[in-house]
């Protein structure tokens, strides 16, 4: 059975793997083996039976082809609505036939499949909310991923970030030392600023633990000391956890869910560890998801909570706002026409719209609403791995036309995207199109407002 | 007085002036000279793409990539380096101040050295220019160690400056920056000038100033130049003490100007977070864009009062 040196069904878990497959620029070498990968029939019939269950088989089988979902899908828009970007097509054409063909497939079929799966679905699930039936066939995709996964059959990129978490439990190569050295850098570099700046690491028993995105610890720590700026200003008791900060899972994109597993239990552990009363995720969409509503799941916990109660940022910036720990000098609310970016991870998939539209109510005059907005809104078109897969960068770049649209049409020259990949997203369509926008997270836009007490300002 | 100097480089001709300072300094203090450059500037969420400063371009990094700049960068100064007898070059990927600001803390640097990095002729930085045009003020605010900027021929060498102007408004910060001027002024036995704005602007106070409000400020400030820096001046007397009324950054480009200043030394500090408006807002910034010579911003204590074993 031929298994490539670099694409195989070998989970990533030493550095010495991981570093070959980063070594291979772009995935070259690896596409190439991919063509030649041996599919495992049996495995994958044995795994359909086994996974495959009520819900998923029921889908596939009361799916009317009504088409109803086709308009609710950014590719088939962005796409001039060619019929073969219509969910129903598809899930069927691909999940659904490797059901009816009990997964006796070649590789020319799995890599037919892992790229509709990765590249013209980004488990955005805005499709579900539009099927009579209420298929979802993002959650179909987000299965199907794993199958792929499981074959050997997944994007360079997304390989590796499984690789990461398994290795790391982090996206990127940031270990336990990296990360409290970034902790004390940021209050030495602060401090003068903000006297009595703490970035608390292992303090038991506190309020909350503050997880992160292993990218802001790599490369944009002014995020963490933005957040740790916040916190402080609101007189909050919080802490980091040395292991287990890291909220992302590109596992969950890659469908690894062994590695999902891993990854979410290390914040787990945290939690049990600390005994904080809750947690705040930052400012982070598919993290939110993989860490808070997927995650109790992999990890085995049946009642599907978190072991504390886990808010978003969004959800402590309106608390905040609300309770008066944070307040906003009203002369320096913004003025312009501003818009809101509603992540689908934690907006449509975890309900979380009125935090958004409380946040906005606070810190904008003019606060105008994509069409549609809240759970209904689009994806950003980077959603589910999308933005990081080379190999499907003109697709993605199509789908981003209808983000750039709803943007447009708002008028606003501001969009606040509190989500790494919504941020990325609507930088790239602006690189691409040129509509003249800018883009921002919230932790910046609160800094620039927020009032200052007193007692926290330095002397002088 | 310097062992380690951080030369962080764009790796274009907007650099080149800070370059040949750079080399020059390397090879008169005998120290190790790190010429580093970051290369592209990664995206907020997971991705292997990165805009290439240089070009504007999206790449996908790797090794082969890496060192392709460094060996590009090797071309660029290659006449610099003929000479060089101790240099290390680097790049990096990351946004570009906050890589320097690691670079300068993991090997704990004596000074940074760098271009302005805001002209316009440089495609990154106006493709890119809310990262990479405030770059050099935000290495500024950050650093612990002096960063020295250079936009303009430097035609003295630095060993041999005979005129430190040091502009104080007497914060904390500027201790620091008049700590670091008198030492280096005593290293190479040039002349130190103590050098006061009075703000006079409207938006300083509010309200137009009358002659007397105003001398009696000019005599304040002379005294606290007397209490706050002359008492820490031991064994040397080769500094003069002035005091103008103005806008500060006009005041002390005018005072630079007539002194021949070989060297500005300021304190950045500046709460603003905003980069844009602190661009604009900041004296030091405004000095930096039209000094004819370069420009030291000192802040902290850290590499400015300690004691020199030469």
């Amino acid at each position: 059975m031929p298994e490539g040196k670099l694409c195989n069904k070998q989970t990533v878990d030493t550095k010495e793997q991981l570093n070959a497959l980063l070594a291979d620029k772009s995935g070259k070498q690896y596409y190439q083996e991919l063509k030649a990968l041996d599919v495992d029939g049996d495995a994958l019939w044995a795994t359909l039976q086994k996974t495959c269950k009520s819900r998923l088989r029921t889908w596939l089988e009361i799916c009317a082809h009504c088409g109803m979902c086709a308009d609710s899908c950014y590719f088939y828009l962005a796409n001039n609505k060619d019929p073969k970007q219509v969910p129903s097509y598809k899930i069927q054409s691909t999940l659904g036939e490797l059901v009816k063909r009990k997964g006796q497939v070649d590789a020319a079929f799995m890599e037919h499949v892992m790229d509709v799966a990765w590249s013209q679905c980004s488990c955005c699930n805005r499709c579900g909310m539009y099927c009579p039936f209420g298929i979802d066939m993002g959650v179909m995709f987000g299965y199907l991923r794993g199958l792929c996964f499981s074959q050997g059959f997944v994007p360079w990129e997304l390989k590796i970030g499984s690789g990461m978490h398994r290795i790391y439990r982090a996206q990127m190569d940031v270990t336990t030392e990296d990360w409290v050295e970034t902790c004390e850098w940021m209050v030495e570099e602060y401090e003068d600023d903000w006297p009595k700046l703490e970035i608390p690491v292992d303090k038991p028993n506190a309020d909350f633990i503050y997880t992160v995105n292993a990218r802001e610890v790599k490369h944009y720590p002014e995020d963490l000391a933005e957040a740790a700026i916040l916190f402080h200003i609101a007189g909050e008791n919080w802490t980091v956890p040395s292991e287990g900060w890291e909220e992302t899972s590109l596992a969950m994109f890659a469908g690894d869910w062994a590695a999902c597993k891993m990854q979410v239990e290390s914040v787990y552990d945290a939690m049990d560890r600390l005994k904080p009363k809750r947690m705040v995720v930052t400012e982070c969409g598919h993290a939110y998801r993989a860490t808070v509503i997927e995650g109790p799941y992999w990890a085995g916990l049946k009642n599907g909570q978190t072991p504390v109660e886990s808010i978003h940022y969004v959800e402590w910036v309106a608390e905040a706002l609300r309770s008066g720990k944070l307040k906003i000098d009203p002369s320096k609310r913004i003025k312009e026409p501003v818009t809101y970016q509603d992540s689908c991870n934690y907006i449509r998939n975890a309900g979380l719209k009125e935090s958004a539209r409380e946040i906005m109510s606070h810190i904008a005059e003019d606060f105008i609403e994509m069409k549609p907005c809240k759970e209904h809104n689009f994806c950003c078109g980077g959603g589910g791995g999308l933005n990081g897969i080379g190999r499907y960068r003109e697709q993605r770049n199509i789908g981003l036309k209808v983000k750039r649209d709803q943007i447009l049409a708002t008028g606003a020259k501001l969009v606040v995207a509190p989500c790494h990949n919504c941020w990325d997203a609507i930088r790239d369509l602006e690189e691409i199109f040129h509509i003249g926008i800018r883009w921002s997270f919230l932790k910046p836009l609160l800094l620039k407002m927020v009032e200052v007490p007193e007692h926290l300002k330095p002397e002088e | 007085m310097f062992k380690k100097l951080l030369f962080a480089t764009t790796a274009s001709p907007v650099c080149d002036n800070a370059a040949k300072v750079a080399f020059d300094l390397e090879l008169k203090w005998d120290a190790e000279l790190i010429l580093f450059h970051v290369l592209g500037v990664p995206t907020r969420g997971y991705s292997p793409f990165i805009t290439d400063v240089r070009t504007g371009e999206t790449e996908q990094i790797d090794n082969d990539y890496v060192d392709w700049v460094r060996e590009e960068m090797k071309h660029t100064y290659a006449d610099l380096l003929k000479d060089s007898e101790n240099n290390r070059i680097e790049a990096v990927v990351g946004a570009p101040h906050r890589e320097i600001l690691r670079k300068a803390r993991t090997e704990n640097a004596d000074m940074i050295i760098m271009g302005s990095h805001t002209r316009e002729e440089d495609v990154g930085a106006s493709r890119y220019r809310q990262i990479v045009g405030s770059t050099m003020q935000k290495v500024a605010k950050g650093a612990r160690c002096p960063v020295v900027v250079i936009s303009r021929p430097c035609t003295t060498c630095w060993k041999l400056f005979s005129n430190i102007v040091v502009g104080t408004d007497f914060s904390k910060a500027a201790d620091s920056a008049f700590g670091w001027a008198y030492r280096l002024a005593k290293n190479v036995d040039a002349r130190l000038h103590l050098f006061h704005a009075v703000d006079i602007t409207k938006d300083a106070i509010g309200a137009d100033h009358g002659q007397v409000e105003i001398e009696t400020r000019l005599e304040e400030a002379r005294d606290k130049i007397e209490n706050h820096h002359l008492s820490k001046v031991t064994d040397y007397d080769n500094y003069t003490v002035e005091v103008w009324e103005g806008t500060p950054y006009v005041e002390i480009l005018k005072f630079a100007r007539e002194v021949q200043a070989d060297l500005i030394v300021m304190a950045h500090h500046t709460r603003e977070i905003d980069p844009e408006k602190a661009l604009l807002g900041s004296t030091v910034e405004q000095v930096v864009l039209r000094s004819a010579c370069p420009v030291a911003s000192v802040n902290r204590p850290d590499k400015a009062w300690e004691i020199d074993p030469d």
